[in-house]
């Protein structure tokens, strides 16, 4: 196989440093991929919280990384995930804002293609998991978004706490959001989150990859099936038409 | 007429190379924060409720505060002490030179990511994957296949091995090298037996 099966249709990942830093390792890697014409998607986190501050300033060292991606790194795309210091998440009411106030003010001014990720605070096979995941790609939609990578269940720090069915949450809630006015999508935004930020200290843990599919058949548990209905079905009472 | 110039990461370097030197801890304690706290101030940037912002003012403020932030700023290289600092000209030449689309994947897997310019009905792509949460070697291949095989996701994004053959891959070391190409090869295989080749990593 090939360069580990790495092929020139794929994309290279190369993360900035918290706040408006990065290191020599990154730059080495982003000198071998300019060079050889590659994709290049650089990332950055910046922390609500830590050496930003608040909301609003958290939300300009977003823009100023961000275009420091194109204008100092080369980059093709920038993978944004402002993350919340204290929960360790993106889902939170001030890191979706943060997220997307930032994006809409670069779509507004330029074409750059950005994307974002995703660290719920929930596990797997849990209706607060998808419905956070849900929360956060109406948001990302809304805000003119090009491309919502995840999802990381369980903040992503739990060994094996990520399947396939987030992704699938993730797309629908994305459909469904695509189109609609910014308007409805903060009033569908407004009842959602508080319900799930009231059980941050309380979420559940969720279950691993291995007890949320048959790993040999690779097909998700009936369980998880029905979680997921659930889930669709609530996000649908709150006002997303999302396909069941 | 002389060409506007673009910094290619060759100048960047040569720019954090010969830029000022400053202590990390004041960095981030002191530049990052003071100038945020100013540029804030001096745009006027204030949230309301809405997550996504409704006022176009506040987004070209926001906007014009990010682009001042990171020129009075600059950036800093944390293995060599020093400050880059870049002009507003150099910043719009970059976002001028930045690619309009990207095509990701082969064949018919490929995925062409462009503006979508605010909310328009044509949704974001999917990018389906554990995005760096630490997954079981055992487990790999059908935990990447999971998302592969959903109809919903446009291209792949991997988990991190944290062994490879039973060996723990330590960062800054050979092992984290065999590890990440591994994980490669076992997205590919992940899309390989999604019976979608062609996926995008």
């Amino acid at each position: 196989m090939t360069n580990a099966g790495h092929r020139i249709t794929d994309a290279h990942e190369c993360s900035q440093l918290n706040e408006l830093k990065m290191d020599m390792c990154g730059l080495n890697m982003l000198a071998g991929w300019t060079t050889e014409g590659d994709t290049i998607m650089v990332e950055q986190m910046p922390i609500f919280g830590g050496y930003c501050g608040g909301i609003e300033e958290t939300a300009i060292c977003d823009v100023a990384t961000t275009l420091a991606s194109f204008a100092l790194f080369s980059g093709n795309f920038h993978l944004d995930g402002p993350i919340h210091i204290r929960w360790g998440t993106t889902t939170s009411k001030e890191t979706l804002q943060i997220a997307a106030h930032a994006a809409a003010a670069i779509d507004a001014n330029t074409d750059l293609l950005l994307a974002n990720q995703y660290y719920p605070m929930a596990g797997p096979c849990t209706e607060m998991c998808l419905i956070e995941t849900a929360a956060q790609a109406i948001s990302d939609t809304g805000s003119g978004r090009e491309l919502l990578s995840g999802s990381a269940a369980a903040k992503g720090v739990v060994q094996d706490k990520t399947t396939g069915m987030e992704a699938r949450i993730m797309g629908e809630a994305a459909k469904a959001a695509a189109g609609m006015k910014v308007s409805d999508l903060n009033e569908i935004l407004a009842k959602i989150v508080p319900t799930y930020e009231a059980k941050y200290t309380s979420a559940p843990a969720g279950k691993t990859f291995q007890e949320c599919y048959d790993v040999l058949s690779v097909k998700p548990t009936a369980e998880y099936l029905q979680v997921y209905d659930n889930a669709v079905k609530a996000l649908r009472d709150f006002g997303l038409d999302i396909k069941h | 007429m002389v060409a506007k110039k673009y910094l290619d990461i060759y100048d960047s370097y040569d720019r954090f190379h010969n830029g000022k030197r400053v202590r990390e801890d004041s960095w981030d304690y002191v530049v990052v924060p003071t100038n945020a706290m100013a540029m804030r101030e001096k745009y006027d940037i204030n949230f309301s409720e809405d997550i996504i912002p409704e006022d176009d003012d506040l987004c070209d403020r926001l906007f014009q505060a990010g682009i001042e932030m990171l020129c009075t700023t600059g950036f800093y290289n944390t293995d060599i002490g020093r400050v880059l600092q870049i002009s507003e000209e150099e910043v719009f030449e970059g976002i001028r030179r930045a690619p309009k689309k990207i095509k990701i994947g082969s064949g018919k897997e490929e995925v062409c990511c462009a503006p979508r310019r605010g909310n328009p009905s044509g949704p974001p792509i999917i990018e389906g994957g554990p995005t760096g949460a630490p997954v079981t070697e055992d487990i790999f291949v059908p935990m990447m296949q999971s998302y592969a095989q959903e109809a919903t996701v446009d291209v792949l994004v991997s988990g991190v091995l944290n062994t490879i053959k039973k060996h723990p891959s330590i960062t800054n070391t050979p092992w984290e090298i065999r590890a990440t190409l591994a994980e490669i090869g076992f997205v590919r295989e992940a899309a390989n037996m999604a019976g979608r080749p062609g996926l995008g990593i």
